[in-house]
């Protein structure tokens, strides 16, 4: 059970200084979230569409965090994250539909439902290396997809509908507690207070993931996506090491999309599509890969893109645009270039001249 | 029954020869260049489009399946100088990366250009109709299909296998340095491959035009379904790709019509069981990724 020992200590952090997002970085995400926090009644007066991207922004954020959790320090691209995020999304649908509509009940199942697509998923997958992973993945979350598209437990079951096919479930309703909708209680504006709510829920999923990366479990990840041999010869075993990161990332992801559905109001095939895995995708690099919170603004700039050109039929065009110029010049993302400008700013502007020219001379072969 | 049995067999070849035009771009550009190419899709629907451009245009079909591809052709060049050359040595990641951006970007230009509203190629009225075998009417054009990509198919397996310029490409995947120290620009070789995929892609976009209608989607669609071919079959492996793709190509055929909704469902599990079975695939040879 050394394992699970692991995820309790950090002393190993701590000893070395060696932390994953360091007393500065925190000091910034707090500054970010206290400055949320106070906009947002702000915002909510005036723009109130803007509130309802900035509630995306964080799912999406809290979705990227879960996967560069194993794809940052584990070195698992997972091609099939939409399948959790899914998942999550239609037992909170389902739940919320036929039981209860309890907070407390529904995100923890969304959770649960996660960890087990995950556990699956993972269990199935880990055994194949890199991109054979990644289509392994991708795989089973198309799976997914087409038995939510199909709606094929309704067939089993015998039922008029258990995912509602193409259509989805719709009209999913709002959380309750103690039978009454949780704004209400709270005595806020119920966008308001959804969004104070996923920033909660975003910030402790943060703060658990930093912990777990710091801990010497998340440590064994870093040393798996280093030199997955060495580990396996210092007698750890890799194989749960990794089933156990990619079922911890799927609950993260279920999470994501438990918040996701009720707040939009409907479950929908497309949320289980590979597509929704390739953008995340997009959001991690966008960002920089392995730094948690490069992901997180990554997936904010690809959520207020989308929703900001959403009517001009050319915004997938900006999108991959931008895509391809950070992949080419900026292999560690938006992270990468406020990195090294921070370290040296007076030498920005060269290495930017530096890149440029190598990249003249590559193409010229 | 025998009917419909007879007919989905030659349906699902004429599809899996397609897909194999597909595929085979795919796994010779992974097998060489290590690069997953997820911009293939993207050019497979250039190719479609760039044929009811031209086939609208000019009111001819052959133009259209003869200048489309080429087309496609420049694009990839471009894709290929441009981008994927700076990024060789790098984790391969970035290139799965780099044409997932070039797949989203494409999409999105073609529908700024060309709108949402599916179309579709207009075929010669001397493929039009159907023919008789045996005891089942088939199109001609699925059959000229079926025959066009044959046999492109057999050329280049016989390309791959014979011609100095197969042993080249070959040994350029198998040793890059050892061919670059010979005197050969490799960097050209990945070029023409690269091309080389892409023009396979646009046929097939051009073929498949005729019969399945043209719009936005269908690049992201043909992805998966040509990931599943080359993943079964071997990334890599060209002979694999081929076989698989028939297979995919059958199952597909077979499938709609003893369980439309559930084809899809068995590509990926079959794809799941083969990589848990067998992670480098039917016919790959290294498991390294």
């Amino acid at each position: 059970m050394q394992w699970f020992t692991d995820f309790f200590d950090r002393s190993h952090a701590l000893e070395t200084g060696s932390e994953i997002l360091s007393s500065r970085g925190r000091l910034a995400v707090a500054i970010a979230v206290v400055l949320l926090a106070v906009v947002a009644p702000v915002i909510n007066v005036f723009e109130p569409f803007w509130l309802n991207i900035l509630v995306r922004m964080l799912i999406f954020a809290l979705l990227a965090l879960s996967l560069d959790f194993i794809f940052g320090y584990a070195g698992l691209l997972s091609f099939g994250h939409a399948a959790m995020f899914g998942a999550g999304g239609y037992a909170a649908a389902l739940l919320m539909r036929e039981y209860t509509q309890n907070l407390f009940v529904v995100l923890p199942a969304s959770i649960v439902v996660g960890v087990i697509v995950a556990a699956i998923i993972g269990w199935l997958s880990v055994r194949a290396k890199g991109i054979y992973f990644a289509m392994l993945t991708l795989a089973f979350a198309q799976m997914f997809y087409v038995i939510a598209f199909t709606d094929l437990p309704a067939t089993i079951l015998d039922v008029d509908e258990v995912t509602g096919a193409d259509d989805g479930l719709v009209g999913v309703a709002g959380f309750e507690l103690f039978g009454e909708p949780i704004h209400q209680l709270a005595g806020l504006d119920h966008r308001l207070l959804y969004f104070y709510m996923t920033l909660a829920l975003v910030v402790v999923s943060l703060a658990a993931i930093v912990r777990l990366a710091n801990s010497p479990f998340g440590r064994v990840l870093q040393a798996i996506r280093e030199n997955e041999e060495r580990v396996e010869f210092i007698g750890y075993n890799v194989t749960r090491y990794k089933v156990i990161a990619f079922s911890i990332s799927g609950g993260f992801a279920g999470l994501a999309g438990g918040l996701y559905v009720p707040f939009q109001s409907v479950a929908h095939p497309g949320l289980l599509h590979w597509e929704i895995s390739g953008e995340l995708i997009v959001m991690l690099l966008l960002g920089g890969l392995g730094t948690l919170w490069g992901p997180m603004l990554g997936a904010g700039l690809v959520v207020l893109v989308e929703d900001l050109l959403g009517g001009v039929a050319s915004w997938e065009i900006i999108l991959g645009g931008i895509f391809i110029v950070v992949v080419i010049f900026a292999p560690r993302g938006l992270a990468g270039i406020l990195i090294s400008i921070r370290n040296d700013p007076s030498q920005a502007l060269t290495n930017a001249r530096k890149t440029l020219r190598n990249y003249i001379e590559k193409v010229k072969g | 029954m025998l009917e419909v049995f007879i007919r989905s067999t030659f349906l699902g070849l004429q599809l899996g020869m397609t897909f194999a035009l597909i595929a085979a771009g795919l796994t010779l550009i992974f097998g060489m260049m290590d690069v997953i190419n997820f911009a293939h899709g993207a050019l497979y629907m250039l190719g479609a489009y760039f044929g009811t451009v031209i086939a609208g245009t000019f009111g001819n079909y052959w133009l259209a399946l003869l200048l489309a591809p080429l087309f496609v052709g420049l694009i990839g060049a471009a894709i290929e100088i441009f981008s994927l050359r700076p990024l060789y040595g790098r984790n391969p990641l970035y290139h799965i990366l780099l044409t997932f951006g070039f797949a989203i970007a494409i999409q999105g230009a073609i529908v700024l250009i060309f709108g949402g509203q599916s179309r579709r190629i207009d075929v010669p009225t001397v493929l039009e109709g159907t023919i008789q075998v045996g005891p089942v009417t088939y199109p001609v054009y699925w059959l000229f299909v079926l025959i066009v990509s044959t046999v492109l198919i057999a050329l280049i397996w016989i390309g791959i296998e014979r011609s100095n310029l197969g042993i080249l490409m070959r040994a350029s995947a198998h040793d890059t340095e050892m061919v670059n120290a010979l005197g050969i620009d490799v960097n050209k070789v990945f070029t023409g491959v690269f091309v080389f995929g892409a023009i396979l892609a646009g046929i097939a976009g051009v073929l498949l035009g005729g019969s399945r209608s043209v719009h936005p989607g269908m690049g992201m669609g043909i992805i998966i379904e040509a990931f599943v071919i080359v993943v079964i079959g071997g990334l890599g492996s060209f002979r694999g790709a081929v076989y698989a793709a028939l297979l995919v190509g059958l199952v597909t055929a077979y499938g709609s019509v003893i369980a439309p909704t559930l084809t899809e469902l068995f590509l990926f599990a079959m794809m799941a069981i083969v990589l848990i079975i067998k992670p480098s695939g039917l016919f790959g040879a290294t498991e390294a990724a």
